[in-house]
C-alpha cells in the first residue's frame, strides 16, 4: 500500500504537473503532452490494480516480479531521456533566436533611426 | 513592388559573388545574404558586391538562416521575398516567373519545382530524397508538393507575416509548407531549372554541417517525428 501511495504522489504531484508545465511553456505539443499523460495515467491504473499487470504480464510472458522492476527502470530512464530532449530542444530554439536577434540588430537599429 | 532575394549561405566564399552577380544581372538588386556562421570569406565577398549581409554568430543551419533572411526582408518592408540557394544551383532567370503570380495577386506563395514542366537532370539520390521528403511532408504536415524540399520559393508580404518556422535545418522547407497550409495561403508551383555543380553536390563533405544526402534525409525524418512531440 505504501509503495502505491508513494508512486501516486510521484506521478500526480511531480510528473503530471511537469508535463503540464512543459506543455504550457510550448516545449511539448498537445499531441506529445497527451501521449505522455495517457502513459503515466495508465501507469497509475496499473499501480492500483496490479492484477491488470498480471493479466498483461501473462499475455506478454513476464513471470517474475524482478522483470517488472527492470521494465519500470527502463521506463524511468526513458522519462529522464525525454526530459533531457525537451531541455535540449528548448536550448536549441533559444540559441537560434539569440543568433537571429544578433544578426538583425543593425537592420532594426537603422529602422528605428528612420 | 519591392522584391528582396534572400540567400542563406554557409562557407560559400568561392561562389557567392558569382551567384549575387547573376541575380543582379536579372535586375534584382535588393539581396540579403545570411552568413550562417561561415568560417570562410563569404561575408567579405558578399559585402564587396554591395548587398546586405546579416550574420549569425554561430552556425544554426539552412532553415534558421532562411528564416533570419525572411525576417530581415520584412524589416526592410519587402513586398515579395524570394529565397534561393547561395551555391548557384538555382537559376536567377526563373525569379521573374516565380514572382509574377504574386505580383498579379494570383497567389501568396510560389514554390519553384524541379519536378514540373521540363525535366531536369537531377541526381538519383536527390530524386529519392525528394520523394521521401514529399511523403514525410504529407504525413506530418498534410501538405502536398511536387518539390517539398525546394528552397527556391517566393512569399508575398502577407505570407511572410503569416508563417514562421523554428526548424533549423533542412526540415524547414517541409514545416513551412505545413504552416502555409494551416494559414490557408494560396500556393502555386512554377517550374525551375537547377544546375548541379561539383561544388553544390560535394560542398559539405568532411564538414561538421549536415549535407543534403540520403542519410541526412533519414535524420531529417527523425527530427520531424521529434518535432511532432516537442516544439
Amino acid at each position: 500500500m505504501v509503495i502505491q501511495i508513494l508512486a501516486t504522489i510521484f506521478i500526480v504531484l511531480l510528473i503530471l504537473p511537469n508535463l503540464y508545465n512543459s506543455y504550457k511553456k510550448n516545449n511539448l505539443t498537445p499531441l506529445g503532452a497527451a501521449i505522455w499523460a495517457v502513459f503515466w495515467l495508465a501507469g497509475l491504473v496499473v499501480i492500483w490494480f496490479p492484477h491488470l499487470m498480471g493479466i498483461i504480464g501473462n499475455a506478454l510472458g513476464v513471470e517474475r516480479s524482478i522483470d517488472g522492476l527492470v521494465y519500470t527502470s527502463i521506463i524511468l530512464l526513458l522519462y529522464l531521456a525525454l526530459r533531457q530532449r525537451i531541455r535540449i530542444s528548448q536550448i536549441e530554439k533559444e540559441i537560434t533566436m539569440l543568433s537571429r536577434k544578433i544578426a538583425l540588430k543593425d537592420i532594426e537599429k537603422k529602422k528605428d533611426e528612420k | 513592388m519591392s522584391t528582396y532575394i534572400v540567400l542563406p549561405a554557409y562557407n560559400e566564399g568561392k561562389v557567392i559573388k558569382k551567384t549575387i552577380q547573376s541575380i543582379k544581372k536579372e535586375g534584382f538588386n535588393n539581396i540579403i545574404v545570411v552568413d550562417d556562421g561561415c568560417k570562410d570569406n563569404t561575408s567579405k565577398e558578399a559585402l564587396s558586391t554591395g548587398v546586405i549581409v546579416v550574420k549569425h554568430p554561430i552556425n544554426r543551419g539552412k532553415g534558421a538562416a532562411t528564416q533570419t533572411g525572411i525576417d530581415a526582408a520584412k524589416l526592410l518592408n519587402a513586398d515579395i521575398i524570394v529565397t534561393m540557394d547561395s551555391d548557384g544551383q538555382h537559376n536567377p532567370k526563373d525569379i521573374k516567373a516565380m514572382i509574377e503570380p504574386i505580383q498579379k495577386k494570383e497567389t501568396d506563395v510560389v514554390i519553384g519545382s524541379r519536378f514540373v514542366g521540363e525535366s531536369n537532370d537531377i541526381p538519383k539520390s536527390r530524386v529519392l530524397m525528394n520523394k521521401v521528403g514529399n511523403l514525410v511532408t504529407y504525413i506530418f504536415f498534410g501538405a502536398m508538393s511536387s518539390d517539398s524540399q525546394s528552397g527556391f520559393r517566393a512569399y508575398s508580404n502577407k505570407a511572410a507575416n503569416s508563417v514562421y518556422s523554428y526548424m533549423d535545418r533542412y526540415e524547414f522547407e517541409s514545416e513551412m509548407l505545413g504552416h502555409i497550409k494551416a494559414a490557408k495561403l494560396k500556393v502555386k508551383e512554377v517550374p525551375i531549372k537547377v544546375i548541379y555543380t561539383e561544388h553544390s553536390l560535394n560542398k559539405y563533405k568532411g564538414d561538421t554541417v549536415p549535407a543534403q544526402n540520403f542519410l541526412n534525409g533519414i535524420k531529417m525524418v527523425i527530427r520531424l517525428i521529434e518535432q511532432t512531440l516537442f516544439k
